[in-house]
């Protein structure tokens, strides 16, 4: 032969190059094929009864650069040594030029029971083309053909034909907005555009798009737009052939830079122009699949087939203009809607509420009627319920996607506009903007039960689902989206007609979307002062609730590599601490919905523990004691409560991973905690936290965890003597201050590196808590410390209601929530000052003193 | 040759890197790893649900090093992994075989 494919493979690269692209270059590599492979076909040695056919996307003329050529070697019957002579002259050159070669040998009736048991041979066989030879056998075999598998077997090939389609969306990705696409067989890929013409053919009979506009399956716009996305495609596979140097259909990610650079696209906007590009790659696919999709959907009606994947559901009346249809919501007199706009929120509603998609041809007229979303409808209490309504429904994802296919989500919310196709060119993110959020609220609706316990605790549900549509609604514009997310929101609010607090909290969510995530991961979270630091920033625990979900439902949308046990551990970590530091703070905030629905809650837990065996009057329990433990703890304490007589100093200690706790019950009384301080200290325990509660009846309950500050183990420490002291000490029979002194003088203090680094602080907050003044104390940790500190308080004549106590390495943060003596906040300026000095001063006074000692 | 494997703090990472990186490391290996020691784990009740945790997540540091910097290295990374409390790590030196650079495939420290 002596035709040079190779060297005529690289002229038509070269012309590449210079710029033929798209279908014209498919069309002359094909016929460059053709011709090489009909003077192969002339060289045979015999050539009776055989005919060379072209198969496939070869058929059809679409020869990508890289593709492979399919042939078949049609017969009737003729010696083998016959076929072999003919398979040498033309597959050997064909493989020697470097292409990939599909190819069979076939009888007709082989062809026929081949195509029987294997649908994609069928397929390919629809796209047969005669090359060379025997034309009758080729006519002859197309004849059986059609008459077996076309006439009177459509609706058994379009059921094949979609279920195909359906597993390959499996495998590729259920949606158009994957960020490496597969060119071929993701969803609105080449094989998508494929499907629609195979079954236009066997079903209609129609092979063109143009006969298809004819025959009014498709309107002259969505031609239009369905071929020049086609084209485009075609453009891209032809450039990752060649870019690739191999049959690659994936569009990967280290290829994209270089394909936008090749395409022309620039950075601008604020965007790079790889995002560009692959905002206009993500519009093709999307053009593609939604074509596909209402294609299938209008060739299921005229079949009259049910859709597949839907369970049945009878046909049946929803709304005086919305009806179910094959399983289906249809609007049934579009025109309705100028009158009544709202219906198209109705319907979206109705399609949330029962799971259905919406029907094709109500999906066509809402998308070609945008219009009808005027200022009006988006400022629309009636439809702004229905939309807050369809957040919250378990079909709200799928809604969520028609509305955004359609469009409508673009016009309702315009700020969602900008979003669209939206591609990020990081490794992180599998989905672009708009599909990511739309996967949040799906991963919102899993956490309802996965996380149900926290989910029910959320006061305004309707809040967490807004937030999480719209938290990354900044993005598109370079840097800062959190911030600039939280002011388009307040315009999205107003619209939607939320409330000025409801609006202030979906703001604050949006713009505090990665709070969580980022101080989980960055910052050390035995810090109590950062905690402290969340708390008041977040202020409040149905806006944390919010926030961890919202956390984790973005982690989790943004792409399968970037939520994992881990960070969930440390953001639950974070959670957990910010969550008790909140509960402690807003306590006496009486009758808030939430809180009280917890504390009713906890109490019925109680008692259903304790069976009537003790019985108990809520009053008696605090709220903000009985929300701090587990009911199975309060139980316990109201048994142990029981067994006391009113002098009684009870006294439990149990070892817990990492430190022990101690149980303390007792008569309040003044001075009580110092006491308990100054004991410990006396006995060498150091406290990490401890939680100080009155029940109504006066009896203290303190659980004070300790660690020992010498290092001996929880068998030696001398338990019993401790209880001994204790008891001295609450009689009054302990010289506290004298033993600790006496004590302190004979020990070696510890070194003080990085001492003068640390701040001694003290802060008086009257705003945070509605009902105690909270006491802050920032300073170096020393043994007796907390013994001086309570002391002044009880000095005062403070009552302390709740401590906090953190220690992180040489310095100490303690947070105590005090009421003057009658149970009032420390208002008083010149009172507020006396506490100030005298807590200062023995933070630090005394701290010299005894270094002097020391040294 | 040796082979340095530290558990350290989360948090503390970048202080690490950034150390290792000033005294002239290069690369390293870095995993997200749970984990407990003498720490252990823990278990936390808020409004009556519980929250175990079991394993307590740490990152790992991998780097290979010259023996002769063994030491100091340890040093760099204990310094900037100490905060002076429970459950900042641990850093363990293991022996090694042999490295070699797949792309050019040299081999021992002109590899690291």
């Amino acid at each position: 032969v002596d035709f040079d494919l190779r060297a005529r493979r690289g002229a038509l690269e070269k012309l590449w190059r210079q710029g033929l692209s798209g279908r014209a270059l498919l069309e002359k590599q094909s016929s460059m094929v053709d011709e090489f492979l009909v003077e192969c076909f002339a060289h045979c040695p015999g050539k009776e009864g055989i005919a060379l056919i072209a198969l496939g996307g070869y058929g059809r003329r679409e020869l990508f650069p890289f593709s492979d050529i399919d042939l078949l070697l049609l017969h009737n019957g003729v010696s083998s040594e016959v076929l072999n002579g003919a398979a040498e002259a033309i597959f050997y050159p064909l493989w020697d030029s470097g292409l990939e070669v599909g190819h069979s040998v076939r009888t007709i009736d082989a062809c026929l029971a081949d195509a029987d048991a294997d649908f994609f041979f069928q397929v390919a066989f629809l796209d047969s083309r005669f090359l060379a030879g025997d034309r009758k056998n080729f006519e002859s075999l197309q004849h059986a053909f059609s008459k077996q598998y076309i006439d009177g077997n459509r609706k058994k090939f379009l059921a094949t034909m979609k279920h195909h389609r359906l597993e390959r969306h499996r495998r590729f990705g259920m949606h158009t907005y994957l960020l490496e696409p597969h060119l071929k067989e993701s969803r609105g890929g080449l094989r998508d555009i494929q499907a629609i013409l195979w079954t236009a053919w066997v079903v209609f009979g129609l092979r063109e798009l143009s006969t298809m506009e004819d025959a009014g399956l498709l309107s002259s716009e969505e031609h239009n737009k369905f071929a020049e996305a086609w084209e485009q495609l075609i453009k891209i596979r032809n450039r990752l052939h060649y870019i690739s140097g191999r049959k690659n259909e994936q569009l990967f990610f280290e290829h994209q830079e270089e394909m936008a650079k090749a395409f022309g696209y620039k950075n601008e906007k604020g965007m790079l122009a790889v995002e560009h590009f692959m905002h206009d790659v993500h519009n093709a696919l999307q053009t593609v699949a939604v074509t596909a999709d209402l294609f299938f959907e209008h060739v299921d009606e005229v079949l009259g087939m049910p859709p597949v994947e839907h369970v049945q559901i009878a046909d049946h009346r929803l709304d005086k203009e919305i009806e179910v249809r094959l399983g289906r919501v249809l609007l049934l007199a579009p025109h309705a809607l100028t009158a009544k706009p709202q219906l198209l929120m109705r319907l979206f509603w109705h399609a949330a509420v029962l799971g259905l998609p919406v029907h094709h041809r109500t999906r066509k007229y809402i998308q070609a009627n945008l219009s009808l979303i005027d200022n009006r409808f988006r400022s629309s209490k009636r439809v702004s319920k229905m939309f807050l309504e369809i957040l919250q429904q378990d079909g709200a994802a799928d809604a969520l996607a028609v509305m955004l296919e359609t469009g409508v989500l673009a016009a309702y919310i315009p700020e969602f506009g900008a979003l669209e196709s939206l591609a990020q060119h990081d490794v992180y993110h599998i989905n672009t903007v708009d599909r990511h959020l739309i996967q949040a609220v799906a991963e919102i609706h899993r956490l309802k039960e996965e996380e149900r316990h926290i989910f029910q605790m959320i006061a305004s549900p309707h809040i967490l689902f807004l937030a999480t549509l719209l938290h990354d609604i900044g993005k598109g514009f370079g840097q800062g989206h959190a911030q600039r997310g939280a002011k388009l929101v307040r315009d999205v609010g107003k619209r939607l007609g939320l409330s000025e607090k409801e609006i202030d909290c979906l703001s604050f969510l949006v713009e505090q979307h990665l709070f969580l995530i980022h101080t989980a991961l960055r910052r050390d979270l035995e810090d109590d002062s950062l905690i402290v630091r969340c708390a008041r920033q977040i202020k409040d625990p149905d806006r944390l609730n919010i926030l961890y979900l919202l956390t984790i439902a973005d982690a989790r949308a943004t792409g399968p590599t970037v939520w994992n046990d881990w960070k969930a551990a440390l953001v639950l970590e974070l959670y957990l601490k910010i969550a008790h530091l909140l509960e402690r703070s807003d306590l006496k905030k009486p009758a808030r919905e939430q809180g009280q629905a917890a504390v009713e809650w906890m109490y019925d837990q109680v008692r259903e523990e304790l069976d009537a065996e003790i019985p108990f009057s809520s009053e008696l329990l605090p709220a903000e004691y009985i929300v701090s433990f587990a009911p199975s703890e309060v139980s316990r304490h109201l048994r142990l409560h029981n067994t006391m007589d009113k002098n009684d100093l009870l006294l439990e200690v149990h070892e817990e991973a990492g430190h022990w706790a101690i149980l303390l019950m007792s008569t309040d009384r003044s001075g009580l905690l110092a006491k308990i301080c100054g004991v410990l200290a006396l006995h060498n325990l150091r406290i990490l936290s401890a939680q100080i509660f009155t029940w109504q009846d006066g009896t203290a309950v303190d659980v004070i965890n300790v660690v020992s500050a010498v290092n001996v183990g929880y068998q030696e420490q001398d338990w019993r003597a401790l209880k001994n002291a204790l008891w001295l000490a609450v009689n009054n029979r302990l010289a506290l201050d004298y033993r600790l002194h006496k004590k302190l003088a004979h020990l070696i203090g510890r070194k003080r590196q990085n001492a003068s680094k640390l701040p001694t602080r003290v802060e008086i907050d009257n705003a945070s808590s509605e009902s105690c003044s909270i006491v802050e104390i920032y300073a170096l940790e020393r043994i007796g410390l907390l013994y001086d500190v309570t002391r002044v308080l009880s000095d005062l004549g403070m009552n302390i209601q709740q401590a906090k106590i953190g220690s992180q390495a040489d310095q100490i943060v303690d947070v105590f929530y005090v009421q003057d003596q009658d149970g009032k906040k420390i208002e008083d300026a010149e009172y507020q000052e006396e506490l100030r000095k005298a807590l200062f001063h023995v933070v630090t006074h005394e701290s010299r003193e005894r270094e002097d000692i020391v040294v | 040759m040796k082979r340095i494997e530290a558990i350290i703090k989360p948090y503390r990472l970048d202080d690490v890197k950034g150390a290792l990186n000033r005294m002239g490391i290069k690369g390293m290996t870095i995993a997200e790893v749970k984990g407990y020691g003498r720490q252990r784990g823990h278990k936390e009740i808020y409004r009556g649900a519980e929250y175990v945790v079991d394993f307590i997540p740490k990152v790992k540091l991998e780097l290979v090093v010259d023996a002769g910097n063994v030491d100091s290295v340890v040093a760099c990374i204990c310094g900037a992994a100490n905060t002076n409390t429970i459950g900042d790590g641990k850093i363990f030196v293991l022996p090694l075989g042999d490295v070699v650079r797949v792309r050019t495939g040299e081999k021992g420290t002109e590899a690291i």
